[in-house]
C-alpha cells in the first residue's frame, strides 16, 4: 500500500514482525543445495569470506552493501517489480504483497510475469515469502505473498521507481513545508477548491493526499492549469525531484493573476513541494496519479533494440588490424623513448605537461594519444614507477619486447581488461575531486594528467567486461548479413546497459565513450563495429583471437631498403632488435606501418659515440639491407668517422703505470698476467679489464709490489637496475563474477553441518559475529522507524556495563543518537560501546551486540 | 594479409615499392589522387593532400574508388582515420558549383544550403558575389571566377567549375610529323590535358614539353598565347613550332622587351608582362585584349605573382602549364593548382629514361677542402659573406680545370652563381662566358656555336638555367648555386638530359667546399636529386684524377 507506513497494526505475532533476518535464514536453510549454488553464483559476496551458518548468511544477504551489489545486477523489469514490491509493502509491520497485487500497479505486465520475476528475486534472496496481511480475503490469501529484505529501503533511496515521498513524510521532513502547508490548504479551501480545511500540518498533508489521490481528481485539478504545465510535469515523470530557480518563492492562489506561470501555479497548490532554494519534489500521490495510478508504466520484458548502422566486414577488419599494429608500434617507440630517458613525475604524481609534450614530439603523435598510450603502458606493467628516482622506467628484461606481436597484443588487452586505470580519462576535466586527498590532486588543477591518481576507477574492469558483453550481444542480435557488421555507438550500448543493469547505468554512461575509444585503440572495435577479436574476447576465447591475429599480422622483417637519399626504409614491421640498432645510427621519420630511418652526420656521430666504427656500421647495414649500400651513404659514414673521435674513450677497470717501460713490456708479453687482459695505451701505461684489487693481487704474486691508487673500487650505479620486480605477463581472468566451485562446495558443507563444528571466529550459534551485528542493527533501525524503546547494555569509560532504556532517534557514522526518557535529554552513543540491544516492548531479546 | 606494393602510412603518405611486380599497376591507380613526393631508387613516396583528392574528384574519381584502390594495393591494413579523412575531404568537393545560368550569367549553386550560407558569410568572398537569387543560388561576378575559386579552395569548399571555356578565335594548326613522331607519353599528356580542360603537365627536363604544347595547340586549333621565361626561350619555342607544326613565320609573334608583335600564336615573356610603369602593367592588355583560346605557361613553377593575379581573371580560357618540377621554393604550388588547374599528367623520370627518350644522368658531388688561409677567412667572415666565400673558393678553380681536362672532347658547361668567379674560370679555361649582360644576339651566337660543336666549353651564369636547349652538352660542372635551391638544381641538370647520339650518360659535377655552408646547401640539393631518383655519388677532390 503506497504510503502505508504508520497506519498498519503494530501488534506482534506476525512473521513479518519476527526478525526479517531470521525469516530469511529459515528460508535459506530450507533451500536445496542447487538453489544455494545458484544464489552464491549470483551473489558471490555472500560467501566471501565464508560464513559459519545460515543466520550469518541471511544477515549478510540483508546487509546494505550486499543488497546494493545484488541490485546492480538486476535488469529493468526486475528492478521495476522490486521497487513496486517495496512501495506496496511495509517490512516494519509485515504488510506483504502478492504478484496479483503488484500487477495492478504495473500495467502492461501479466500476473505470471510478475510472479516469475518475484521468484527470481526470491532466488536471489532479495525478497522472501511472508504471510498475507491481516484481513486479506481468503481467496487472495492463498496466493504467495512476499516481503523485500529489510535494507532494501536504504538501498533504493528516497525515490523508489522515481516517485516522490508522500505529503505526510514531506511535512515531517521539510519544516519549511510544514510551516506553510496549513496556510496553503486553507487558502485553497477558501478559494473554492474541493479540499478539506486543516488546522495541523499533518491534517493538511492528509487533505492534500486525498485531494490528489486519483488520476481523475488530478485531471480535474489540472484542467484549469496554465498552458505548459503538462509539459513541465512530464519532466517529473521519471524522477520526482527537479531543479527550479527560486523554488522557495512566494506562490499563493490568492494573489496569483491570470498570467501565472506553471511553476507558480503548481507551487501554490502544493503539487510541487519546495525542498531547498533550487529544488522541488513531486509528491508521491501526484506522481502516482500522473502515471494513471500505476507505479510503473513502461514495463516491458524485451530489451530495446537500437537502430544500428552497418559497416563492411572488410573495413572493420582493416580498421582493427591497423589500429593494433599502430598501437604496438607506438608502444615499442614509447618504450624506446623511456629507455633513453625515464619519464619524470610531478611532485603531486603523474607526468607533467612538459614531459608529455616531449614524448608526443618523439612519437610524432598528439598529446591525447600519448596519454592513452602511456596509461596503457603503465597498466600493462611495461613501465613502472621507480621509487628512488620517482620517474617511470622500463623494467629490465621486459619479456614483452621479445614476444610475437599477437602475444604483445594479448598482453595489453588482458592488462587493460583487468585494470582499474582508465586511460581515456587522461585530459578529461577533473570533477568531484572530493574523495581524493589534496596531495593527489592534479597540479594543473583542471584536467586529469597521465599516470596520476585521478585516472583510477575501481569498477573499470567490471564495466569493460559488461560493455564488451553488450557489444557482443548486440552484434549477434543484429547478425552479419552480406559481409556487413553493425556499427555500435555509445548511445546503443548505453541504451542496452540501461535496460540490462539500470543501477549501473550511470557508471556506464561516464565511461562508455572512453572504453569504446580504448577498445578501438586495441582493435577490439573497428570502424565502429565489434571486431572478430573483440567477439572472441567477449566469448572468453583469447586463443581464437590470437589465431586470427597471427594470420593477419606478418612476421617481423629482418631487412631494410637503403637508398641514395640517405634513408633506410623498413617496409613493414621490423625486428625490434634491428630497430633498436637502427635508431642508434639514424633518426626515424614518418608514421605508419613502414618506418623511414634517415641517416645524417649527427646520427652517424651518435652511432660512433656508442662504440660503432665505420666498418661496423657499414657491415651492419650490408647485413641488413636487401640492396647494396649506396655510395653517398658509405661516403657519409666514412667521412664522418674520419673526423670523429680525436679523443678516444675505452673500457678499463684498472691501470698500471710505471716509469720503467721495460718492466711494463715484460708484463705485457709474459703469460703470467695474461688473464688480466693487459693492453698498452701509452709507453708507460697499461690498462686491464680486471678491477684494481685483482690486478694488484696478480702483480703481487709475480713478486712486484704495486701501490694501489684510490683503493676503493669504483661503484657504478646504473639507473633502473635496482631490485625491481619484473613485469609479469598478465593473465586475464574475468572480473570475479562468480566464486569457484570448490569454494561453493566447501561453503555448502559448512552450512549443512550446522556451522557449530567449524571453528569460525571461535563463535557458535546463530548469534555469532556478523549475524549479531546485523540483528542488532536491524532491531535498532526498526526501533528508530517505529519510535520504540530499547534497552541496551552500554559500556562506560571505566569498562562498567550499564543497562539503559532509551528511544533511538538515528544512527549514522558509528554513532547512535538516543533520547533518554528518564533524564529527558538527547545523547550520542558510540555503537562500539553497545554490548547488546533488546527491544523494550518485545519479548524476544536481541543480544550479543559486539563490544 | 595482402601482398600489395603500397604501404599506406598514417601520416598520409603512401610508399610504393618500386621493385614489386604490381608496382606499375599500383602507380597508375594512385596517380590520379596522390602526389609523387619523392622517387628514390626503391621506395617512392606519394602524399595525399586535400588538393590532390579534390583534383581527383574533379577528374571524376569518387571517394569509394580511392578507398578501394588503397585497400586493394596496400600491403598492410590502412589506418582507419586516413580512410575517414579521405572520404570526408572528398565529400567537400562539388558541394558548390559554378554554372552558367541563361538568365543571370555565372552563378554559384549548391544543394547544401548551410555550405552556401557559410561561404557567403566569409569576409573575403562576400565582395565577389552578386545578388542572391534563391536559397541555393547566388550570382558571381564573371571577372572574379578565378579569385572566387582560389578563396573557396582556401576555406575548404572547392567549387566544381562547370561554366566551361570560351573557344577563342579559331586558327588552324597542325602537327607536321615528317621524320619524327609524337612520343606516346607526349600524346597522352596532350590528350589528358584536353579532356580535363585545364591543368599542368609535369615532364622531366629534356622530355619534350614543347611538343606537348604543340600537340595541345594542334588539338585546339585556336589562337594561342605562350608565356615563357625569357627571350632565348621564346626564340627556341618559335624555332620548334616552325619545325614541328604547320605554323609559318608570319603566324608566330614575339612579344618581348625588344619586339612587340601580336599574331595568332604569340610568345610573350613573363618579364614584359610583369613590367610595371606608373603602378600599372601596360602589357597585360595583351592577355586581356585578345580572344585567346589557349594559354600555355612554360616553366609554370616560376610563374611570378602578378601573373598569378592575371591568371585569376582568365578562368574562362583553357590553360596549360608545363614544368619539370612542381617544387616551388616559395611553397605556392597550391596556387598553381587552383588557378591553372590540377596536374593532368606526370611521368616519372625513370620511365622516360628507360624508354630512351632522355639520357641517363650521373651526378657527382666533389668535396673540395678549403686551403688554410681561406678557412680562416671563412671563419672570420660575416654571416652574409660566408656562402659567397666558400662557394667561390680558389681551390674549386683547380678542380674545374682537372675535370675539364678529363672530359676533353666532350661538350661541357661550367655553371655558377657569382660573376667574378665565372669570369675567372672563363679566363683560365679560355672559354666564353655568358651572363646577364651578354646580349641576346651574342648569346644566340654562342649557343649556336656550342650546338655545332665549334665551342666545346661554355661558362654560364644562371641565365642559362631554363629553357635553353643544348642537346649535345654532356658534362656540367656546377661551381656555385643559389644557396639550396632545389628547382635550380633540377633545371641545371635538365640541360644535360637530351638524349645523346651515342647513348652516353650525362655527367653532372657539383663542387662543394667541405665543412662550410656550401656543404649544407649542397646536402639539401643533393637530397632533392636523390629523391627524384637521380643516381649520385660523392668523391673527394683528391680522387678526381684517379676516378673514372
Amino acid at each position: 500500500m503506497p504510503g502505508g507506513a504508520g497506519q498498519e497494526s503494530r501488534t506482534g505475532g506476525n512473521v513479518g514482525l519476527m526478525s526479517l533476518i531470521r525469516a530469511l535464514s529459515k528460508e535459506l536453510e530450507a533451500r536445496s543445495d542447487n538453489s544455494l549454488r545458484a544464489l552464491f553464483d549470483a551473489r558471490p559476496d555472500l560467501i566471501t569470506p565464508p560464513v559459519p551458518d545460515f543466520g550469518a548468511l541471511a544477515a549478510r544477504a540483508s546487509a546494505r552493501l550486499s543488497v546494493q551489489r545484488a541490485l546492480e545486477r538486476l535488469n529493468r523489469p526486475q528492478m521495476q517489480v522490486l521497487e513496486t514490491l517495496h512501495l506496496c509493502t511495509n517490512t516494519d509491520t509485515g504488510h506483504s504483497a502478492s504478484a496479483a497485487g503488484l500487477r495492478k500497479m504495473i500495467p502492461g505486465s501479466s500476473g505470471a510475469a510478475v510472479e516469475r520475476i518475484l521468484h527470481t528475486l526470491q532466488d536471489l534472496a532479495l525478497v522472501h515469502r511472508a504471510d498475507p496481511p491481516h484481513g486479506t480475503p481468503e481467496s487472495a490469501a492463498k496466493q504467495r505473498h512476499y516481503l523485500p529484505v529489510g535494507s532494501l529501503k536504504d538501498v533504493v533511496g528516497i525515490y523508489p521507481a522515481g516517485l516522490g515521498r508522500s505529503y505526510t513524510e514531506l511535512v515531517r521532513l521539510q519544516p519549511a513545508f510544514a510551516q506553510r502547508v496549513v496556510q496553503l490548504v486553507s487558502e485553497l479551501h477558501r478559494s473554492g477548491v474541493a479540499i478539506h480545511d486543516a488546522t495541523t500540518p499533518m491534517e493538511a498533508a492528509l487533505a492534500l493526499q486525498h485531494w490528489t489521490s486519483s488520476p481523475e481528481a488530478l485531471n480535474t485539478i489540472l484542467s484549469t492549469a496554465p498552458e505548459r504545465t503538462t509539459a513541465l510535469l512530464a519532466r517529473f515523470r521519471n524522477w520526482a525531484m527537479g531543479a527550479v530557480p527560486q523554488a522557495q518563492r512566494k506562490a499563493s492562489i490568492t494573489t496569483e493573476g491570470s498570467d501565472v506561470g506553471p511553476v507558480d501555479w503548481l507551487l501554490a497548490r502544493g503539487l510541487l513541494v519546495p525542498l531547498d532554494a533550487a529544488h522541488v519534489e513531486l509528491p508521491h500521490s501526484v506522481g502516482l496519479s500522473l502515471r494513471g495510478g500505476a507505479i510503473i508504466n513502461d514495463f516491458t520484458l524485451q530489451p530495446p533494440v537500437p537502430e544500428l548502422g552497418r559497416t563492411s566486414a572488410v573495413l572493420r577488419r582493416n580498421a582493427a588490424l591497423s589500429a593494433i599494429s599502430e598501437t604496438l608500434r607506438l608502444m615499442g617507440e614509447l618504450l624506446h623513448a623511456v629507455r633513453e630517458q625515464p619519464l619524470a613525475t610531478l611532485r603531486s604524481g603523474g607526468v607533467g605537461v612538459r614531459e608529455m609534450r616531449r614524448l608526443a614530439e618523439l612519437l610524432r603523435i598528439d598529446q591525447q594519444q600519448t596519454g592513452l598510450l602511456l596509461e596503457l603502458a603503465a597498466l600493462a606493467g611495461l613501465i613502472r614507477l621507480d621509487v628512488d628516482s620517482s620517474s617511470w622506467v622500463q623494467p629490465p628484461q621486459l619479456e614483452w619486447l621479445v614476444l610475437p606481436r599477437q602475444e604483445q597484443w594479448l598482453w595489453l588487452v588482458n592488462a587493460w581488461l583487468a585494470s582499474e586505470r582508465v586511460p581515456s580519462l587522461v585530459g578529461q576535466p577533473i570533477n568531484g575531486t572530493r574523495g581524493v586527498p589534496a596531495a593527489h590532486r592534479s597540479a594543473s588543477g583542471s584536467t586529469i594528467i597521465a599516470l596520476s591518481a585521478e585516472a583510477q576507477r575501481p569498477d573499470a574492469p567490471l564495466v569493460r567486461k559488461r560493455i564488451l558483453e553488450i557489444l557482443h550481444e548486440l552484434t549477434v542480435e543484429a547478425g552479419s548479413a552480406d559481409g556487413t557488421a553493425p556499427v555500435l555507438d555509445a548511445a546503443a550500448v548505453l541504451q542496452r546497459a540501461e535496460w540490462a543493469q539500470p543501477r549501473m547505468a550511470r557508471r556506464f554512461s561516464s565511461m562508455i565513450r572512453g572504453v569504446l575509444a580504448e577498445a578501438e585503440l586495441l582493435g577490439l572495435v573497428g570502424s565502429g563495429a565489434l571486431s572478430q577479436l573483440g567477439s572472441a574476447l567477449a566469448e572468453d576465447q583469447p586463443e581464437a583471437a590470437i589465431a586470427i591475429l597471427g594470420e593477419h599480422l606478418p612476421a617481423a622483417l629482418s631487412h631494410v631498403l637503403l637508398q641514395a637519399d640517405l634513408t633506410a626504409v623498413a617496409p613493414g614491421y621490423l625486428d625490434p632488435g634491428l630497430t633498436e640498432k637502427l635508431l642508434v645510427m639514424a633518426d626515424a621519420e614518418g608514421q605508419g606501418p613502414a618506418t623511414i630511418y634517415r641517416f645524417s652526420e649527427g646520427s652517424i656521430k651518435r652511432a660512433l659515440d656508442t662504440g660503432y666504427d665505420a666498418a661496423g656500421i657499414l657491415e651492419f647495414l650490408r647485413d641488413h639491407s636487401a640492396t647494396a649500400v649506396p655510395q653517398p651513404l658509405q661516403y657519409l659514414v666514412e667521412d664522418t668517422s674520419l673526423r670523429h673521435g680525436r679523443l678516444r674513450v675505452g673500457p678499463a677497470a684498472s691501470f698500471v703505470h710505471s716509469e720503467d717501460e721495460g718492466a711494463l713490456l715484460e708484463l705485457l708479453s709474459g703469460p703470467t698476467a695474461a688473464h688480466l687482459k693487459l693492453e698498452k695505451i701509452a709507453p708507460t701505461v697499461l690498462v686491464s679489464s680486471a678491477p684494481p684489487r685483482e690486478t694488484a693481487q696478480v702483480l703481487r704474486t709475480l713478486g712486484l709490489s704495486p701501490a694501489v691508487d684510490g683503493a676503493d673500487e669504483p661503484v657504478v650505479r646504473l639507473r633502473g637496475t635496482q631490485a625491481a620486480q619484473d613485469a609479469h605477463r598478465p593473465v586475464y581472468t574475468a572480473p570475479r563474477m562468480a566464486p569457484g566451485t570448490e569454494e561453493v562446495e566447501a561453503q555448502l558443507a559448512v552450512l549443512r553441518q550446522g556451522g557449530a563444528a567449524v571453528g569460525h571466529r571461535g563463535a557458535s550459534g546463530d548469534h555469532a559475529g556478523e549475524t549479531g551485528t546485523q540483528l542488532g542493527l536491524e532491531a535498532l533501525q526498526r526501533a528508530i522507524r517505529l519510535k520504540q524503546r530499547i534497552s541496551m547494555n552500554v559500556v562506560d569509560g571505566l569498562g562498567n556495563a550499564n543497562l539503559e532504556t532509551v528511544v533511538p532517534l538515528s544512527v549514522s557514522g558509528g554513532r547512535v543518537r538516543v533520547f533518554d526518557p528518564a533524564r529527558e535529554t538527547e545523547r550520542v552513543l558510540s555503537i562500539h560501546r553497545i554490548i547488546d540491544i533488546e527491544a523494550a516492548e518485545e519479548t524476544a531479546p536481541v543480544k550479543d551486540f559486539p563490544a | 594479409m595482402n601482398d600489395g606494393p603500397l604501404i599506406v602510412q598514417s601520416d598520409k603518405t603512401i610508399l610504393l615499392e618500386v621493385d614489386h611486380e604490381l608496382a606499375t599497376e599500383a602507380r597508375h591507380a594512385i596517380a590520379p589522387f596522390a602526389e609523387l613526393e619523392r622517387a628514390p631508387e626503391h621506395m617512392h613516396s606519394y602524399r595525399l593532400t586535400p588538393l590532390g583528392l579534390w583534383n581527383a574528384r574533379a577528374a571524376g574519381l569518387d571517394a569509394e574508388k580511392v578507398l578501394d584502390t588503397l585497400l586493394k594495393y596496400s600491403r598492410f591494413p590502412v589506418p582507419h582515420s586516413l580512410l575517414i579523412d579521405v572520404e570526408e575531404t572528398m565529400s567537400r568537393y562539388g558541394r558548390l558549383r559554378l554554372e552558367k545560368d541563361p538568365q543571370h550569367g555565372l552563378v554559384m549553386r549548391t544543394d547544401d544550403y548551410p555550405v552556401l550560407e557559410e561561404v557567403i558569410r566569409a569576409k573575403k568572398i562576400q565582395p565577389l558575389l552578386g545578388p542572391r537569387i534563391d536559397g541555393e543560388t547566388v550570382v558571381v561576378h564573371a571577372s572574379q571566377r578565378g579569385q572566387l575559386k582560389q578563396l573557396l579552395l582556401k576555406i575548404g569548399w572547392p567549387a566544381e567549375d562547370l561554366a566551361g571555356y570560351v573557344d577563342g578565335t579559331p586558327h588552324l594548326i597542325a602537327l607536321n610529323e615528317d621524320g619524327w613522331k609524337l612520343r606516346p607519353y607526349q600524346q597522352m599528356a596532350s590528350d589528358n590535358f584536353w579532356s580535363g580542360g585545364s591543368g599542368v603537365v609535369v615532364l622531366p627536363c629534356g622530355a619534350g614539353k614543347t611538343l606537348v604544347g604543340a600537340a595541345a595547340m594542334a588539338t585546339g586549333s585556336t589562337t594561342t598565347l605562350i608565356l615563357v621565361t625569357n627571350t632565348v626561350a621564346a626564340r627556341q619555342w618559335k624555332d620548334e613550332l616552325l619545325k614541328r607544326t604547320s605554323l609559318t613565320e608570319d603566324e608566330i609573334g614575339e612579344y618581348s622587351g625588344a619586339v612587340k608583335e601580336v599574331r595568332p600564336v604569340t610568345i610573350a615573356t613573363y618579364q614584359v608582362l610583369t613590367m610595371k610603369r606608373g603602378g600599372l602593367y601596360p602589357h597585360l592588355e595583351l592577355v586581356d585584349g585578345n580572344d585567346w583560346g589557349l594559354i600555355i605557361y612554360d616553366e609554370v613553377h616560376l610563374l611570378p605573382a602578378p601573373i598569378f593575379r592575371m591568371t585569376a581573371d582568365l578562368q574562362a580560357r583553357r590553360r596549360l602549364g608545363l614544368t619539370a618540377t612542381l617544387v616551388r621554393e616559395d611553397g605556392r604550388e597550391g596556387e598553381v593548382f587552383s588557378l591553372i588547374g590540377p596536374k593532368r599528367y606526370d611521368a616519372p623520370w625513370k620511365d622516360i629514361e628507360s624508354q630512351g627518350y632522355i639520357a641517363p644522368a650521373d651526378c657527382v658531388e666533389v668535396r673540395v677542402d678549403l686551403p688554410k688561409d681561406e678557412r680562416v677567412a671563412y671563419a672570420m667572415a660575416e654571416d652574409t659573406d660566408k656562402y659567397r666565400l666558400c662557394a667561390t673558393s680558389e681551390s674549386k678553380t683547380r678542380v674545374v680545370e682537372q675535370l675539364v681536362s678529363r672530359h676533353a672532347g666532350e661538350q661541357l658547361l661550367v655553371i655558377g652563381q657569382y660573376i667574378d668567379q665565372l669570369d675567372e674560370l672563363g679566363e683560365r679555361l679560355k672559354a666564353p662566358v655568358i651572363k646577364g649582360d651578354t646580349s641576346v644576339k651574342v648569346r644566340q651566337k654562342l649557343f649556336d656555336a656550342f650546338r655545332a660543336g665549334e665551342i666545346q666549353t661554355l661558362v654560364v651564369s644562371k641565365v642559362a638555367n631554363f629553357s635553353i636547349d643544348l642537346p649535345e652538352a654532356s658534362v656540367a660542372i656546377q661551381v656555385s648555386g643559389s644557396f639550396g635551391s632545389r628547382q635550380e638544381e633540377a633545371q641545371r641538370l635538365g640541360r644535360l638530359l637530351r638524349p645523346k647520339k651515342d647513348g652516353r650518360s650525362a655527367r653532372f659535377y657539383s663542387l662543394v667546399a667541405r665543412d662550410t655552408l656550401d656543404q649544407d646547401f649542397a646536402a639539401k640539393r643533393q637530397r632533392f636529386l636523390a629523391e627524384q631518383g637521380y643516381a649520385y655519388r660523392i668523391m673527394d677532390a683528391k680522387d678526381v684524377e684517379t676516378a673514372d
